[in-house]
C-alpha cells in the first residue's frame, strides 16, 4: 500500500489530509490522473510530487510502501 | 560600527570576515511587500552593502497587518512600497546604499539592474516575475532564493546556477493558482517563517559559506504543524530550456508580456502599457477634475474614483484598477481614462 499526503488547499480539496491506496506500478502522471479523478481534484496536475521526500518526475513508477507527497507551489509573498 | 554588527560577527559561521565580505555585497529585492519587508529589514540590520528594492505596488491598510515596514500614516499618504520601504530602511541603518525602484519588474527591467548584483532576493507575488528572475539568474550566473506564502503554508529554495535545479527544472510551467491570498489569506507567522528561510540563506549567500547552502526544498504548514524537505538534486534537467545545455532563457523571450495581471490578494488588476510612459498627471488630474470623480494624488501616482472601481495610475503609465477581477472590463477602464 502507498500513503499520500496532500499540502496546503490540496488538503482541502481532497477533504483530508492523507489517503492509503495501492499505487504501486502507476508512475506518478498516472497517479495524479487516478487520484485527481476519485476525489474531484482540479489542481494536483500542477503540484510537486515527492516519493519518499524526494522530488519525482512524472515518468517515476510508484513502488510498494512509498510514501507520496503532492505540494501545491503557491506565489503569494 | 564595530559595536552595532558585534552579535552578527560572534556567530562563527560570519566572523569579522564574513561581516567584510556582507558589507561589499549587493543584493537585488525583487517585492517589498510582506515577504520583502522583513527580507530586507534582515539584510539592511545585517550590514549589507547596497539594497536595491523593486516594487510597483504602493501601500493600502489590509498590508498592515503583515508588512512590517509600514505603517499608517504611509497608507494615508499612498505612498509606493518601495519609497516608502527606502525611507524606513535608511533610518534602520544609514550606512546601507538603498535604491528604491517603483516600477514593474519586467524581463528588461531585471536585466538592467543585475549588473553587479550578488543575489537576488524574491519577494514577489507572482510566477511570472519569478519565472523571469529564474532566467536572469541562470543568464547573469547570480544566485537567487524563491520564497512563497498564503495562508498558513509556505516555501521556500535556493538556486545556484550552475549547481542546483533552477524552479524551471521543478515547475516545467507557470503553475495554475489553486489558491491566492485572495482566497486563503494570509497569517504574519507564515510570513516570517518563510522570510526566516529566505534571510538565512541570503547570509551564506553573502559570507560565502556555500557548503552550508540547503539543497532542499523547504514547504511547511504552520497551522498544521507539518515541515518538510524534499530532495531536489536528481532534479537538474539537462533539457530544462532556462539552465540545460540548450538554454534559450523563454521567460525573457517573450515578446508579448502580459499587459494584464490580476494582483494576489486584491481585487485588482494591473495593466502596463506595452512601452513605458511618462505621464503629466497635473494634467491627467485636471481632466478628471472636469469629469467629476473624487481624486487624491502625490507625485508618484494618482488615485481616481469611479462608480464601482478606483483606478490608480503611476506616472510611468501604469495602472491598478481596483474593484474588478476581470482583465478586459480592467482593460476598457484604463483605456476610457488614457487612451
Amino acid at each position: 500500500m502507498n500513503k499520500l499526503l496532500f499540502f496546503a488547499h490540496l488538503k482541502d480539496e481532497a477533504g483530508k489530509e492523507s489517503i492509503t491506496i495501492d499505487a504501486a506500478g502507476k508512475n506518478v502522471a498516472e497517479l495524479k490522473a487516478f487520484v485527481a479523478e476519485q476525489h474531484g481534484m482540479t489542481k494536483l496536475d500542477s503540484a510537486m510530487t515527492a516519493i519518499n521526500e524526494e522530488f519525482a518526475e512524472d515518468s517515476d513508477i510508484i513502488q510498494e510502501g512509498d510514501t507520496i507527497a503532492f505540494i501545491p507551489p503557491v506565489s503569494g509573498g | 560600527m564595530t559595536e552595532r554588527y558585534s552579535r552578527q560577527t560572534l556567530f562563527p559561521p560570519i566572523g569579522q570576515a564574513g561581516q567584510e565580505k556582507i558589507g561589499m555585497k549587493h543584493v537585488l529585492m525583487i517585492g517589498a511587500g510582506a515577504l520583502g519587508s522583513g527580507n530586507a529589514e534582515v539584510m539592511v540590520r545585517a550590514g549589507v552593502g547596497k539594497l536595491t528594492i523593486v516594487d510597483r505596488d504602493y501601500i493600502e491598510e489590509s498590508n498592515l497587518q503583515r508588512q512590517q515596514l509600514y505603517t499608517e500614516e504611509d497608507v494615508y499618504e499612498k505612498l509606493p512600497k518601495a519609497a516608502a520601504a527606502e525611507k524606513r530602511l535608511r533610518a534602520i541603518n544609514s550606512n546601507v546604499t538603498i535604491r528604491a525602484v517603483i516600477a514593474d519588474a519586467t524581463p528588461d527591467l531585471l536585466d538592467e539592474l543585475v549588473q553587479d548584483v550578488d543575489l537576488i532576493l524574491d519577494s514577489t507575488d507572482n510566477f511570472e516575475t519569478r519565472m523571469a528572475i529564474n532566467d536572469i539568474s541562470q543568464k547573469h550566473h547570480i544566485p537567487w532564493i524563491y520564497g512563497a506564502c498564503v495562508g498558513s503554508f509556505g516555501m521556500s529554495l535556493t538556486i545556484i546556477p550552475g549547481k542546483t535545479p533552477c524552479l524551471h527544472c521543478l515547475l516545467k510551467k507557470i503553475p495554475i493558482q489553486g489558491m491566492t491570498c485572495d482566497t486563503g489569506g494570509i497569517i504574519a507567522p507564515a510570513v516570517q517563517m518563510v522570510i526566516a528561510h529566505q534571510a538565512a540563506e541570503a547570509l551564506k549567500i553573502l559570507v560565502e559559506d556555500w557548503d552550508a547552502v540547503r539543497t532542499t526544498f523547504t514547504s511547511f504548514d504552520l497551522w498544521r504543524n507539518q515541515y518538510t524537505n524534499i530532495k531536489i538534486t536528481k532534479a537538474k534537467d539537462e533539457g530544462c530550456l532556462s539552465c540545460g545545455e540548450a538554454r534559450t532563457y523563454p521567460f525573457l523571450q517573450n515578446e508579448n508580456l502580459m499587459k494584464t495581471t490580476v494582483l494576489c490578494g486584491r481585487d485588482t488588476v494591473q495593466v502596463r502599457p506595452p512601452t513605458k510612459q511618462n505621464l503629466d498627471l497635473s494634467h491627467l488630474s485636471k481632466q478628471m477634475q472636469l469629469l467629476g470623480y473624487p481624486m487624491k494624488g502625490n507625485p508618484y501616482l494618482l488615485s481616481v474614483d469611479m462608480e464601482s472601481q478606483r483606478i490608480v495610475i503611476f506616472n510611468d503609465g501604469r495602472a491598478l484598477i481596483h474593484g474588478t477581477k476581470d482583465l478586459a472590463q480592467a482593460k476598457a477602464i484604463y483605456n476610457r481614462l488614457l487612451g
